[in-house]
């Protein structure tokens, strides 16, 4: 399966008013760091391409990146290791800390776009704490399949952590529901992760999958 | 093409039946269908169709079903899938109420098949004519004491209505039941769906008086936006319960995404059961387990009490309750005054819900213990748990909770007579008044929690 590229899946979040992380596709490292800059430190770069779902495990993504220096370093290494792998670019990001959780979508071929929630990042596929609803979605249905994950208590402020914003992230379940029934042509995403704290929820690695 | 009630209910309460390939040859399937017929004669007439036999049973054979002078308001047909085209002309040009077909050979296997499901959908469509199956064993109503299909015997009337896509299971839940006393408001094998779907026989079963309860077994659904809504609809109004086979199926190709990697069908198939109120279990013993608790009990707030004999027993029972969301109610100062008057429980008695009424209780205890908690405002529903001392009375309990039953007729009585043959008239006596007994005290904590999933459907 064929999937979006940067430009297409940014227009997409933003139509359906789904926040992206400040994210820029950055072709240069000096229009990196300056970006990095503007919206300030730590900064994370990481390659955006088509054809590679799991990024960590190639060290495509780098993360806490302190200064410019650090960045600029950073830059470089990624680039060696990019040499045979067909990208867009390297995407630079504010780094965002938080709750790292997934929102995706599946089109069942029966029940059309199955939406997942769960607690996100590398270790999903592991962990498996997720919970599931077929779109359409309401906001109650939303809030519940929050609430059916083991690790809901991480949303709601755990020890020394501040509650995140679980009605941004109800939002974006919901949106998501929107967009999987109007674009029929996406055949699965992964918002994965998702980092939500107690300002807000936004997109730090979307995919969007086209039908084949 | 949308079948309505109105026409299903014409079948499930014929006058007249035909069955298109009967057969004298014992054990076929056409012998089968007459025999089955011939145990509702007094209701209805019944015609049997075979060219090639001059009587089936002391039926006589006719020929061509237009050779039938009464109006048919069932056709059955059991003639090799390649001829059942032909049939269902004939059928369409006698405008018969309904077609069941139980010949397979049709979508189910393969390409030819396809084209001949098509056919027979193409004719029936254009008369107008309901039909059922292909690929099916028939349907069976016993109130009505109709029994079109080839299952072993008839089973017992009652309020529960089973749909099923395997016709083989029914059999099999035909002879189970007979030793149970749990019944039948319908038993339906849907087969291929091609005419008469899942969701016209939920939405009948919805509106059928008789149905208290729909128990459903499940492969796969055919219109799966459809049955989201039909599954919505109708468990508003009455309980489905189901049993979902193939929930371990691989059934993935490439995995492109974490999502679908992990979307298997499976947990599709919960999500859609989660969001639409119908309620999941495990097994096929579970599956009727909480269908007759939910035929005969009314629904239950949730806040429960427990009674047993055994301290291990209500250890164990308030497991099973707390793993499946059901709570326990605390006793109030009222009750535990109630209970502590000397002489009303045991010296021994637990002074707590689960009450532990002590081992060697006589059916005293137990009338004081059930009578006492059901008087608690906010204890909606009991368990009432036996083990079997020397001294235990299994009849004299199951008579003590029936008159309590029959005293707090809003507030649901589940029963977990715990043995075997000592303790079975006992256990029999609470059934045939509707008080569903469990051999086990998961059982008996599953049936609780239904009846509480019951209570947050929509009235």
């Amino acid at each position: 399966m064929e999937s979006l590229g940067f430009e297409e899946t940014r227009d997409l979040l933003e139509r359906y008013k789904i926040p992206l992380c400040p994210t820029k596709l950055a072709a240069y490292k000096n229009e990196a760091a300056a970006f990095a800059k503007s919206v300030g430190y730590p900064a994370v770069l990481k390659v955006f391409s088509r054809g590679v779902i799991h990024k960590t495990d190639l060290g495509l993504v780098k993360t806490d990146l302190k200064n410019e220096v650090d960045l600029k370093n950073t830059w470089d290494e990624i680039i060696k290791k990019t040499r045979g792998i067909k990208t867009e670019g390297i995407l630079v990001q504010k780094q965002i800390s938080g709750v790292e959780t997934v929102i995706g979508m599946k089109r069942d071929a029966q029940f059309g776009p199955v939406i997942m929630f769960g607690l996100g990042g590398i270790l999903v596929e592991i962990i498996k704490d997720v919970s599931f609803r077929i779109a359409p979605l309401e906001r109650a249905d939303a809030m519940t399949m929050m609430q059916e994950v083991r690790g809901y208590k991480l949303l709601k402020g755990f020890r020394s952590t501040k509650p995140v914003d679980i009605k941004k992230l109800a939002s974006m379940i919901i949106a998501l529901s929107r967009l999987s029934l109007e674009n029929n042509e996406i055949a699965e995403i992964d918002l994965n992760p998702v980092i939500a704290n107690e300002k807000g929820a936004w997109v730090v690695d979307p995919r969007f999958l086209k039908s084949p | 093409m949308k079948t309505t009630s109105a026409k299903l209910n014409r079948i499930f309460n014929p006058k007249t039946v035909a069955v298109i390939g009967a057969k004298p040859e014992e054990k076929s399937v056409g012998w089968g269908l007459i025999k089955n017929l011939l145990a509702g004669k007094s209701e209805r007439k019944i015609f049997a169709v075979n060219p090639n036999y001059t009587e089936v049973l002391g039926v006589k054979c006719v020929s061509s079903i237009n050779f039938i002078q009464d109006d048919i308001d069932l056709a059955i047909i059991a003639v090799p899938a390649k001829i059942v085209p032909n049939v269902i002309k004939e059928c369409c040009e006698k405008k018969v109420g309904g077609i069941i077909v139980i010949s397979s050979g049709f979508g189910e296997s393969g390409k030819t098949g396809r084209i001949l499901e098509k056919e027979i959908v193409k004719l029936t469509e254009a008369a107008d004519i309901p039909l059922i199956g292909p690929n099916c064993l028939g349907i069976i109503r016993p109130a009505n004491h109709l029994n079109a299909t080839f299952a072993p015997a008839m089973p017992k009337n009652g309020e529960i209505a089973f749909l099923s896509q395997s016709g083989a299971l029914i059999d099999s839940v035909i002879d189970e039941n007979l030793k149970e006393n749990y019944g039948f408001s319908a038993l339906i094998s849907y087969g291929n769906e091609a005419g008469v779907t899942l969701a016209d026989f939920l939405k009948w079963a919805a509106n059928d008086e008789q149905t208290k309860v729909i128990a459903l077994y499940l492969e796969g659904v055919k219109d799966g936006r459809e049955i989201i809504n039909v599954f919505k609809e109708v468990s508003a109004k009455k309980p489905i319960i189901v049993v979902k086979a193939g929930r371990t199926k691989a059934g993935r190709e490439a995995v492109a995404s974490h999502t679908g990697s992990l979307a298997g069908d499976y947990r599709v198939y919960q999500a859609l059961f989660g969001q639409t109120g119908v309620i999941e279990t495990d097994t096929i013993r579970e599956l009727f387990g909480l269908a007759k608790a939910l035929s005969w009990q009314p629904k239950c707030k949730n806040g429960i009490g427990i009674i047993t004999n055994g301290g291990s027993c209500g250890v164990l029972l308030a497991d099973y309750c707390q793993a499946l969301g059901v709570k326990l109610t605390p006793l109030s100062k009222k009750t535990l005054d109630k209970l502590a008057v000397p002489g009303v429980m045991h010296p021994a008695y637990s002074k707590r819900n689960p009450l532990d009424v002590v081992g060697d209780a006589l059916s005293d205890k137990y009338k004081a213990a059930a009578d006492t908690l059901l008087e608690q405002p906010d204890i909606h529903g009991l368990i009432v748990v036996q083990t079997l001392q020397i001294m235990t009375d299994p009849e004299k309990n199951a008579k003590i909770i029936i008159e309590a039953k029959n005293r707090f007729k809003e507030k649901p009585i589940v029963a977990a007579f715990l043995g075997g043959a000592v303790t079975e008239p006992g256990a029999k006596l609470l059934e045939e008044n509707h008080i569903p007994n469990y051999s086990d005290l998961k059982g008996a904590a599953s049936a609780m929690n239904a009846l509480i999933k019951k209570n947050s459907l929509k009235p």
